[in-house]
């Protein structure tokens, strides 16, 4: 929900209920205030009415008028207070209801008891009333229609340079150029996009150091590498009628060189996790995967393993290099839990990749198959699976693992 | 043919040094940058092996040097930084070939020896190895104008043992320079036995000696008095 769109539901909700609450309130004082001004002229009335009555000790002559009438009638029994009421009646000449309010007092004149009522229409009162009503809903919609107004103009202007902010951290990633996000005049915001700023220069500096870092790292090691490679290689020479030694020296050549692809494969894996490679080539992943079939063709013959590839010739927003790694790596783990004689199969369509091989060893664990350094069985370096994986994470496919038929299947959905 | 070697490392130019010299190269090499900056200005090489992080400067503003002075001497990137990039680098700079550390010293040969073939010989000259002709450009490979039908992989193999000839070749340089290294081996090698085996036939049977001798299957070696 937006900052707007919520400000606005509690703004036009809380003015509902306090111009709702205030209406109704408002009603009745008005009502209680009404009523005791109408009392007061009955009042005054009565007073009027006592008064000629002690002067001249008869009764005074009614004059009624359509607001105001007076009844006078003997009293049957004698009453102490003056009594005061609303009752409902019926308006002849408006021919409809209405209420009435009436005051009862006891008037004695000559010695006899009259009952004198005096009464007065509520129909002004209540007009006034129902007047209100309306009046009130006017006033309640118009503000609230000025405050929407208002506050959308004030808001939209008011927040602007927050939604640049946002705007501007959105497709932030470490990789690029820390932010320069502008002064502004208000505080708040001004202080967010410096510290911003800050942690976006931080942020890149940190990512640059770490990426040079694992790039030295990486020369370093590599370096000493090619050195004890190239030793091995010049003592080869000597070891011509000496098996033993030729058999060490290998050895020696093999655990370089795995030494070498580990670190490559660390190197590579580092890189996935920092985002560093963008993923905008369009690639025929067909044409890889037929090249890195081709490839391993001697070595496939090798263990006489059948292929089968039933593959579609489709474009993919991928990244050229990636790609191979990828084919290449699901290529390498087929062949290698492949037994002598078994099948691969592998199926490339639109939709997904699956890589199918026939397994001696029963299902991988399945919580593990993806993890660095799990290996199924003592020979490679344990980070092709989780090579893989991170290369589908960042291109945003999914990646599967099924055990089914003595077949193990690594399935790759492009459309995660 | 005379090469330059620039590396800052003392073991691994010694290596190479001692490597290329038995290949009858004349080698002559430097350490740093300044060095190798005069003697690129200094001298025309036939091959230059130029490794790319160097006390006192980049290896790729001497590639760059060399482009700018219009020098015409092979030049070929050996790098730590495996990086794709790099290598993309290196030849859009003008660099002939892209060898990442590590490497074999075998491989380092037949890339120099390539890159020289084809600058200075415009790829026309024939590889001859006792009575072997190979002729490079053609692809075409004749014992005493008798033509061998080699497969493609066959065909690599010879010229990767003829040019490293009477030196001994492990399994791992010779898968590495037929397969790749982005490909993983099984520990036994048997698909190198079944290509060293039919190429040997071939060449038997075309008359040759039988030249290529396995060292107890561990390596191999093309041994030419």
């Amino acid at each position: 929900m937006k900052l707007f769109t919520k400000y606005n539901r509690i703004n036009i909700t809380a003015t509902i209920i306090i111009f709702l609450a205030g209406s109704v309130a408002f009603y009745f004082v008005l009502d209680y205030v009404l009523i005791r001004q109408l009392d007061a002229s009955l009042r005054s009335e009565k007073q009027e009415i006592t008064e000629y009555i002690q002067l001249h000790q008869q009764l005074p002559e009614i004059q009624n008028t359509k607001e105001q009438w007076i009844q006078i009638t003997k009293a049957s029994q004698p009453i102490s207070n003056s009594i005061t009421k609303t009752i409902p009646a019926y308006n002849k000449s408006e021919n409809e209801r209405e209420y009435i309010r009436q005051l009862i007092f006891m008037v004695t004149v000559n010695k006899e008891n009259y009952l004198v009522a005096v009464n007065k229409s509520e129909t002004e009162t209540d007009e006034l009333l129902k007047l209100i009503i309306p009046l009130t809903l006017s006033m309640v919609a118009l503000i609230l229609l000025f405050n929407y107004l208002i506050n959308r103009r004030l808001i939209t202007s008011i927040w602007q340079p927050f939604y640049n902010t946002i705007n501007n951290i959105k497709d932030y990633a470490a990789n690029q150029q820390s932010l320069t996000l502008s002064k502004e005049p208000i505080d708040e915001i001004n202080l967010l996009n410096e510290s911003l700023n800050k942690m976006t220069e931080q942020i890149h500096k940190d990512f640059y150091a770490l990426r040079s870092f694992t790039e030295n790292a990486s020369h370093e090691m590599q370096t000493p590498l090619a050195i004890i490679r190239t030793k091995v290689e010049s003592l080869y020479q000597l070891a011509e009628g000496k098996e033993i030694m030729m058999q060490q020296l290998l050895s020696i050549e093999d655990a370089c060189l795995k030494l070498s692809k580990l670190h490559q494969s660390l190197l590579l894996l580092t890189k996935l996790e920092n985002k560093q490679f963008i993923l905008n080539e369009l690639i025929q992943l067909k044409s890889i995967l037929e090249q890195k079939c081709e490839e391993r063709t001697e070595l496939l013959e090798s263990k006489h393993i059948k292929l089968q590839i039933d593959a579609a010739n489709f474009e993919i927003h991928f990244h050229q290099h990636l790609a191979e790694i990828l084919i290449s790596n699901l290529l390498n783990n087929a062949i290698r839990y492949t037994a002598i004689g078994g099948t691969i199969s592998i199926s490339l369509y639109q939709k997904q990749l699956i890589v199918s091989n026939t397994g001696t060893t029963g299902s991988l664990d399945l919580d593990k198959v993806f993890t660095r350094f799990y290996k199924a069985s003592d020979t490679g370096t344990g980070l092709g699976l989780s090579i893989i994986k991170e290369i589908c994470t960042s291109a945003g496919f999914s990646i599967s693992y099924v055990y089914e038929k003595n077949m193990h299947h690594f399935i790759i959905g492009f459309q995660a | 043919m005379k090469l330059l070697i620039v590396e800052d490392e003392y073991s691994l130019r010694h290596s190479m040094i001692e490597f290329l010299t038995s290949s009858s190269y004349l080698c002559e090499s430097c350490s740093n940058y300044q060095d190798a900056l005069e003697k690129i200005e200094l001298y025309d090489y036939d091959c230059i092996i130029l490794d790319i992080m160097l006390p006192g400067g980049s290896g790729l503003d001497l590639l760059k040097n060399l482009k700018q002075n219009n020098k015409t001497d092979g030049i070929i990137i050996i790098s730590a930084k495996g990086e794709l990039g790099d290598k993309i680098n290196g030849i859009e700079m003008g660099a002939d070939d892209y060898l990442a550390k590590p490497f074999h010293l075998s491989e380092l040969a037949v890339r120099v020896a390539a890159i020289i073939r084809r600058k200075k010989f415009q790829g026309k000259s024939n590889l001859i190895i006792g009575n072997i002709s190979i002729d490079i450009q053609g692809k075409r490979v004749t014992i005493e104008n008798k033509e061998l039908d080699l497969t493609q992989k066959e065909y690599q193999l010879l010229i990767y043992l003829a040019i490293n000839k009477n030196r001994v070749l492990s399994k791992n340089a010779i898968a590495q320079h037929l397969w790749g290294d982005d490909m993983d081996f099984p520990d036994n090698y048997d698909f190198i036995y079944a290509h060293i085996k039919n190429l040997r036939k071939k060449i038997v049977a075309a008359g040759s000696e039988d030249c290529i001798r396995s060292i107890y299957g561990e390596g191999y070696k093309m041994q030419i008095a």
